[in-house]
């Protein structure tokens, strides 16, 4: 135990009996270390020689000074605020609590879930139908021997046609399916294959709905084997 | 778009949801337009079949130009913070000077550029004025109190007996 600490009020126990000299010391707030057999010169004198207490005792150090002293609870900003604190916003920021909902993103309700999945179909279909307007373009007949800017100008024209088709068509799709499945999952209170595929089907059928009720029952058919393949694969992995 | 806001995912992901956001409202939004239009200019007794094909025809492509606009947006905007590592309105402005430019480049470097300059311009027209609605708005910031002085440490007389 340093001086400093016993100098502080230190709630350890001192390990070692207490001499006659610190038990006159102690009413003074101050401590030494001595022992009256190791220092019989201070033992004697009512005044404590400070050169013998100095190099018995280790360094104090800081941990020892403030370790009883201070409260670092209390010295925290925060402390003792309660929970009037306003500056902060958090329900903006509340994730989508519904049971069996979590996707790879987090979802933050009904319009997270709506942008991101129209935006990975929209995105995908792009791509998808880039590749097959890509395709298309390279492989059209030009006449003999056409120039670079002429195949080029073939591609584009693919891709911007077929891309944004696709794109469209699945974009318009996938907002159906997501308005569904969101209104499903309200609804009902939680997420599973079902409400998937439910949604999937209604989403089906709006999408084929000015074709006739034949194309629509296709179209709400191969909309829900879909939807049920993809849940089942989300399971399986 | 907004700065500084924590409340939209981080940056690679921010792009799908933009993508996603943008083609939802401008097909939404040209449903409603279009079967409104397709309505007024259909002869009396066809107005809902005519709505309905107006939309059909109209509403997936204002969707999908929406779409590659506002995703092209985010995506440039994502790539522009990812290089300057700041977040400040020259962000957007610069990746609306991009995105203008890439959507106009078939017509030639000529009418790119215009079109990026345009496209810069308006995205510096809608950045001050967020940048001028939010000093308008703005709330003081709330002054924190300071935490109370830490008690003087009570030193008891030493007294280990």
């Amino acid at each position: 135990m340093s001086f400093l600490s016993g100098l502080f009020g230190g709630s350890q126990p001192e390990p070692q009996e207490p001499s006659a000299s610190a038990e006159l010391f102690g009413s003074t707030t101050f401590r030494s270390n001595v022992t009256p057999s190791s220092d019989p010169s201070s033992s004697t004198s009512s005044v404590p020689q400070p050169s013998s207490a100095a190099p018995v005792t280790p360094a104090p150090t800081a941990l020892d000074t403030f370790g009883t002293a201070f409260d670092p609870a209390r010295l925290h900003p925060l402390a003792g605020l309660g929970d009037k604190i306003d500056f902060l916003q958090l329900d903006e920021e509340k994730l989508n609590d519904i049971q069996g909902a979590a996707s790879v993103l987090p979802s933050r309700g009904w319009t997270d879930d709506l942008c991101v999945g129209t935006g990975t179909t929209y995105l995908s279909g792009l791509v998808l139908g880039g590749t097959w307007g890509l395709r298309e373009g390279a492989t059209r007949p030009l006449g003999n021997n056409p120039s670079f800017k002429l195949r080029l100008n073939s591609i584009l024209n693919g891709c911007t046609r077929r891309g944004s088709f696709m794109g469209n068509s699945l974009g318009v799709l996938a907002i159906f399916y997501n308005l569904a499945n969101s209104s499903f999952d309200a609804i009902r209170g939680k997420h599973d294959a079902g409400n998937a595929m439910a949604a999937a089907a209604l989403s089906g059928a709006i999408y084929k709905s000015t074709a006739g009720v034949r194309p629509a029952l296709v179209g709400a058919g191969l909309m829900t084997a879909a939807a049920g393949s993809w849940s089942a694969f989300k399971a399986y992995v | 778009m907004s700065h500084g806001d924590h409340s939209r995912d981080p940056c690679p992901y921010v792009i799908l949801n933009d993508f996603g956001g943008a083609f939802s409202m401008g097909a939404i939004g040209g449903g409603i337009w279009h079967g409104i239009k397709g309505a007024r200019n259909s002869p009396r007794g066809e107005r809902f079949v005519g709505s309905m094909s107006a939309i059909k025809a109209r509403a997936p492509v204002l969707g999908g130009n929406f779409g590659v606009w506002g995703g092209l947006f985010s995506t440039f905007d994502c790539a522009v913070k990812g290089y300057r590592q700041k977040e400040d309105p020259w962000n957007a402005i610069i990746s609306g000077f991009l995105t203008g430019g890439s959507l106009a480049l078939r017509a030639g470097p000529r009418s790119a550029f215009g079109s990026a300059v345009g496209c810069g311009i308006l995205l510096g027209v809608f950045e001050g004025v967020g940048v001028l609605m939010n000093r308008m708005f703005a709330q003081p910031i709330p002054q924190m109190q300071l935490p109370e002085q830490a008690a003087a440490p009570s030193a008891p007389a030493v007294s280990s007996a």
